[in-house]
């Protein structure tokens, strides 16, 4: 337990120390709803903008803290040696991983503090919020994409493990129904994006906040995403390079 | 003079003056491949406890994956290699908190601070030392709150030794302890290795400049393109040179007459 709390501890502070992360996770998401909340740019339906964004960012934090974070400091310690000289302590391969996964929890967990404190002053007040299945939903969202960006950071050269993840990121964005509706991209488009982890993500998430029904299909669709991001990145994760 | 008779000679050596050491490390037939390159080609050799093993030759001659076979973070091709008895790769958690180790990169993240890595893996060990008395060995105290990153050459070298040492190791390997290490940190880090060898700890460390070697080494492993030139104690390997030879010569005419005997056998 000792050895855990210690690797936990090693990854919180090397992980606050990351200026550029912290940006991109806490300060990123946080103007992104202010100003799309604030401004008319969203073309959603709903009276309400930021019932429509709020869903769709908390989504986005997932990805950012699970993803990219994670993915960017993991690939780095790859081509740095630091797994490779871990690999030789008694930490074992099982107390590392834990200790990442709970790194993301704490670090998720003060994002949607945060974000939720930020929605309430900017006037977001869901009703009849279905939490248990908001969390199963956070929960498999953090697998599946830290499964993804494991796979780059397991396999990729840190520099390209560093761009691929911030594309990847911004492509899961833009195509993730966050802010734009995936009925208003072009046709083609649309059906790709509706099947991409970010878009199941915040449209499931929007469900469980808005007291619609839980989409079984996009809920399986989610699942498979994280179990076959997980495995792959089991099977193909290299030590050092 | 052959392999075979230095090893005869040793352990003639070792009965006359009484100290014959336990073996801590046995290689046999290791075979490292790279896709089409042949890194370390069929070696055999032991390591014991209480002796500095000092693994020499030219960069890219199979010291490295060697060390790094032994300490678990690579798989042989073939062969047999047992590190406390136990099987490197297989027996990997029953090793890791008995041997230390110091790789050539370091291993650290840059922005992790001196006094905080030698914490972290005084926890890992159990704590069997303290991050203040390792630093203190090492001499950096007054780095404490310095990041890796802007530590020089030799302070990094020195904290990844201190690292090695947090485990208080049986066996330690050390790959190029002193590479980019200034003239009063290569007197330490030497006191720190012989002081390890006297507890009685196995100490590898690879190195590519004979100079230090020669004033470390109680064994010597010469390595040349993957191959084993030398196996023997260095008072062995100097005493059959004439003893105004230094490794470097030794090096040169055991490098030269592996060349020859292979001309010949392509003849």
């Amino acid at each position: 337990m000792k050895i855990f709390r210690s690797q936990l501890r090693q990854e919180l502070t090397v992980m606050a120390r990351n200026g550029e992360q912290l940006l991109l996770l806490v300060v990123v998401p946080v103007i992104l709803l202010i100003f799309f909340s604030q401004t008319d740019f969203l073309t959603t339906e709903s009276e309400n903008k930021i019932d429509f964004l709020m869903p769709g960012i908390l989504g986005l934090a997932v990805m950012s803290t699970a993803m990219v974070s994670l993915g960017i400091a993991t690939g780095f310690e790859r081509s740095y040696g630091v797994l490779k000289r871990l690999g030789t302590t008694p930490l074992g391969t099982r107390r590392l991983v834990l200790a990442k996964v709970a790194a993301i929890c704490v670090i998720e967990i003060a994002q949607l503090v945060l974000l939720i404190f930020v929605g309430q002053l900017l006037g977001w007040n869901p009703n009849q919020i279905n939490l248990a299945q908001v969390l199963v939903l956070l929960l498999v969202g953090t697998s599946c994409f830290a499964g993804i960006g494991l796979i780059l950071a397991g396999r990729l050269r840190a520099e390209i493990n560093l761009a691929a993840q911030n594309g990847l990121y911004l492509a899961l964005l833009l195509l993730g129904g966050i802010f734009v509706s995936n009925d208003e991209l072009p046709k083609t488009l649309g059906d790709v994006a509706q099947v991409l982890p970010s878009s199941l993500l915040s449209s499931l998430l929007r469900s469980s906040f808005n007291n619609n029904e839980l989409v079984i299909a996009d809920a399986i669709a989610l699942g498979g995403w994280a179990l076959s991001a997980c495995a792959l990145a089991v099977i193909s994760f290299k030590w050092s390079d | 003079m052959s392999v075979k008779s230095c090893e005869l000679r040793t352990v003639m050596v070792m009965n006359l003056s009484g100290q014959s050491h336990e073996v801590a490390i046995s290689v046999r037939d290791l075979v490292v491949d790279y896709k089409q390159l042949r890194a370390v080609n069929n070696i055999s050799f032991d390591a014991k406890h209480g002796e500095v093993t000092v693994v020499i030759g030219p960069n890219g001659a199979g010291k490295t994956s060697t060390m790094e076979v032994c300490s678990g973070v690579r798989t042989a091709t073939s062969g047999k290699v047992s590190v406390l008895g136990l099987d490197p790769k297989k027996d990997r958690h029953k090793i890791n908190s008995q041997i230390g180790v110091m790789l050539q990169d370091g291993g650290v993240y840059p922005s992790a601070r001196v006094f905080e890595v030698a914490q972290h893996y005084c926890n890992l060990y159990g704590n069997r030392t303290t991050a203040g008395e390792l630093l203190e060995m090492v001499d950096l105290t007054r780095q404490e709150k310095t990041s890796w990153r802007k530590l020089s050459g030799g302070e990094k070298q020195r904290l990844s030794l201190a690292l090695a040492l947090a485990a208080k190791p049986r066996v330690a390997f050390l790959d190029e302890p002193t590479s980019g290490v200034d003239i009063f940190g290569r007197d330490l880090i030497r006191g720190i290795v012989r002081r390890l060898a006297d507890n009685g700890c196995a100490v590898v460390m690879a190195t590519h400049e004979l100079d230090e070697a020669q004033r470390v080494a109680d064994h010597v492993l010469m390595f040349q393109d993957g191959n084993l030139l030398a196996n023997a104690p260095l008072i062995e390997l100097r005493g059959s040179a004439g003893t105004n030879q230094t490794l470097e010569d030794i090096f040169r005419d055991l490098s030269s007459n592996a060349a020859i005997s292979r001309s010949r056998e392509a003849q």
